[in-house]
């Protein structure tokens, strides 16, 4: 099966700036797949090269199973939100939609039937008509995300969708990614600062750093690769505390065991080797040394193994 | 979802037209056009009155006040259309709507030549408009037709070449102020032979000057007919350079468009 993105060695560079070094990615058709890293990572470069608005100073791609070398016929199958999208203020959603459908070679009959379908699909049906100017933000996105879809595109990329929006309007935008991915069945390449948006959202995940790929695989892969749990908040009954202190203490990997005062049965365990393996198997060495003793646990809780630790350890460590 | 019944659009070749159809319907319809050319009207509309009227301050033979009102028809609808030609590009770039643009199939040649042929409907509005002074102003000395007819022809070289300087100042201007000012600037460069006393204008190389500025040529060969009453074949060198510098121009602006329209200006990406 060809992927729906695939890029070797794929590069950018403004003069001796380096934006974009060696990407090099596969993504399947169908995947919901999330862009992180921090401000001037390279994200939105990345996306520009795919979809062909800045050439690529390097390394090669295909889109949608399209040769870079081909621009035009990638753009014909791909949709793009990008990430300070303008909006003609003087023109209606209907018109905007109308006119970008028909750039895509619609007929004008075919370009109108889309847009009502768009717009509707949008929840903007009765707002239609309205001046772009009088749109809030989270309208305006929702219009761009159908202007993406006019050409019912592949590939759909969305540089920062729900940036600017309250918490109604993302949620919103991220209800309308979903679908594009499931019902459209599109591959939705998803660029965010958000990280609970991945988290939620994508299938797969790509961190990227300075310009470089740094991580790339589905979330829990991630998280647990780059931040494998280096501490554990448990609760026994209180009754087993003294029990569960002194298993925990002889059991291999725990380096630190705190009791709350004030919390009897609560602890917070430090293990002793971070990092991919030792740590997980640490976690089960405390787990197993307090069934031994005979202690009830009624909760135990890895710290430090969420998406958000993974981003900060690997984007500050490089 | 995604029901609606989709025309073979990866087949079909996006036509200009369709870029075309949607920056006419800004212009005239979204109204920038429209205030443009009703301030046009009234300039024009006060320049004719005190023509035709001012018996005091005119001073001018009847054919003397044709040649003028048509000198500022050429003018300032050139001057317009140079306007409404910087704000092409480089007022996408402003507004972020040039990448959403640049995102279709379309070519960015044909983005290119749309914008410049929009621009240009401005100078025909213009000219329309002052159709009925230049008839009024004229009437009675048989000039109103060759004043038409020779206003029509240099006024379309002059803007064909306004627009299409406007248009390529607008691809590589970083913002549209800068585009603006540049447009203007050059517009201001090519009128100032006009303002030189008539001794710098004297002489070969006074008259190499004259010839090869498309403004002053141009205005030179329109005053030509409609106060000497030349013929269209007397001095038609002086048309030479309206006419190369609008095709020059025109055919740059494919050229330029499909290379250096980019989301930021300047030649380098």
């Amino acid at each position: 099966m060809t992927p729906a993105i695939e890029a070797q060695g794929v590069g950018k560079r403004y003069g001796s700036l380096v934006a974009l070094a060696d990407f090099t990615i596969a993504v399947q058709a169908g995947e919901i797949v999330g862009v992180l890293g921090p401000n001037g990572a390279g994200k939105t470069t990345a996306i520009r090269v795919l979809t062909t608005i800045l050439a690529p100073s390097h390394g090669s791609f295909e889109v949608a199973g399209v040769s870079h070398t081909r621009p035009a016929e990638i753009r014909r199958r791909i949709g793009v939100l990008p990430e300070s999208a303008g909006y003609p203020e003087r023109q209606t959603g209907e018109e905007y939609l109308r006119f970008h459908a028909r750039l895509f070679g619609e007929s004008a009959r075919s370009a109108r039937a889309i847009t009502r379908s768009l717009l509707e699909e949008m929840g903007l049906a009765d707002r239609g008509r309205s001046l772009i100017a009088s749109y809030s933000r989270g309208m305006r996105q929702r219009l761009g995300i159908a202007r993406a879809l006019v050409n019912a595109p592949d590939v759909v990329f969305l540089d920062e969708p729900t940036l600017g929006l309250d918490p109604a309007g993302q949620r919103q935008v991220l209800g309308n990614v979903r679908r594009i991915a499931h019902e459209r069945g599109a591959t939705v390449v998803l660029s965010t600062h958000l990280l609970a948006e991945v988290e939620e959202n994508c299938s797969r995940v790509l961190i990227l750093n300075r310009g470089r790929v740094v991580t790339e695989g589905t979330v829990s892969e991630v998280a647990s690769r780059a931040a494998a749990p280096r501490t554990a908040r448990l609760r026994v009954a209180p009754r087993y505390a003294e029990q569960a202190t002194r298993a925990l203490v002889a059991a291999p990997g725990v380096e630190k065991v705190d009791r709350h005062d004030n919390q009897p049965g609560f602890f917070t365990i430090a293990f002793s080797s971070p990092g991919e393996g030792p740590s997980r198997a640490s976690s089960n060495d405390a787990v197993r040394s307090l069934t031994d003793a005979g202690v009830t646990i009624e909760s135990f809780e890895l710290e430090g193994a969420r998406l958000s630790d993974a981003f900060l350890a690997i984007t500050e460590a490089a | 979802m995604g029901s609606v019944e989709h025309t073979g659009p990866r087949r079909r070749r996006v036509r200009w037209t369709v870029v075309l159809e949607q920056e006419l319907r800004d212009l005239w319809i979204g109204g920038r056009g429209l205030l443009l050319t009703f301030l046009f009207s009234v300039l024009i509309g006060v320049i004719a009155y005190i023509a035709s009227t001012n018996k005091t301050l005119n001073f001018l033979e009847q054919r003397e006040s044709v040649n003028l009102t048509l000198q500022v028809v050429i003018t300032v609808g050139g001057l317009l259309t140079l306007l409404v030609a910087a704000d092409t590009i480089s007022g996408e770039r402003e507004r972020d709507t040039l990448e959403t643009l640049l995102l279709t199939p379309i070519s960015r040649r044909d983005i290119a030549v749309a914008k410049f042929v929009a621009a240009l409907s401005l100078w025909l509005v213009a000219f329309v408009v002052a159709v009925p002074y230049i008839w009024f102003l004229g009437r009675g000395v048989g000039i109103v037709g060759d004043a038409l007819v020779t206003g029509f022809v240099v006024g379309t070289f002059l803007s064909v070449f306004l627009a299409a300087l406007g248009v390529i100042v607008s691809l590589f201007a970083a913002s549209n102020r800068v585009s603006l000012s540049l447009s203007l600037f050059g517009l201001l460069a090519l009128f100032a032979p006009t303002q030189l006393p008539s001794g710098a204008q004297r002489g070969w190389a006074g008259d190499l000057f004259l010839r090869v500025n498309p403004i002053t040529a141009g205005s030179h060969y329109v005053g030509k007919i409609v106060v000497d009453g030349f013929a269209w074949t007397q001095d038609v060198l002086w048309l030479a350079s309206p006419v190369m510098g609008a095709v020059v121009l025109a055919a740059a602006v494919p050229v330029l468009g499909a290379r250096f329209m980019r989301l930021r200006g300047g030649v380098s990406e």
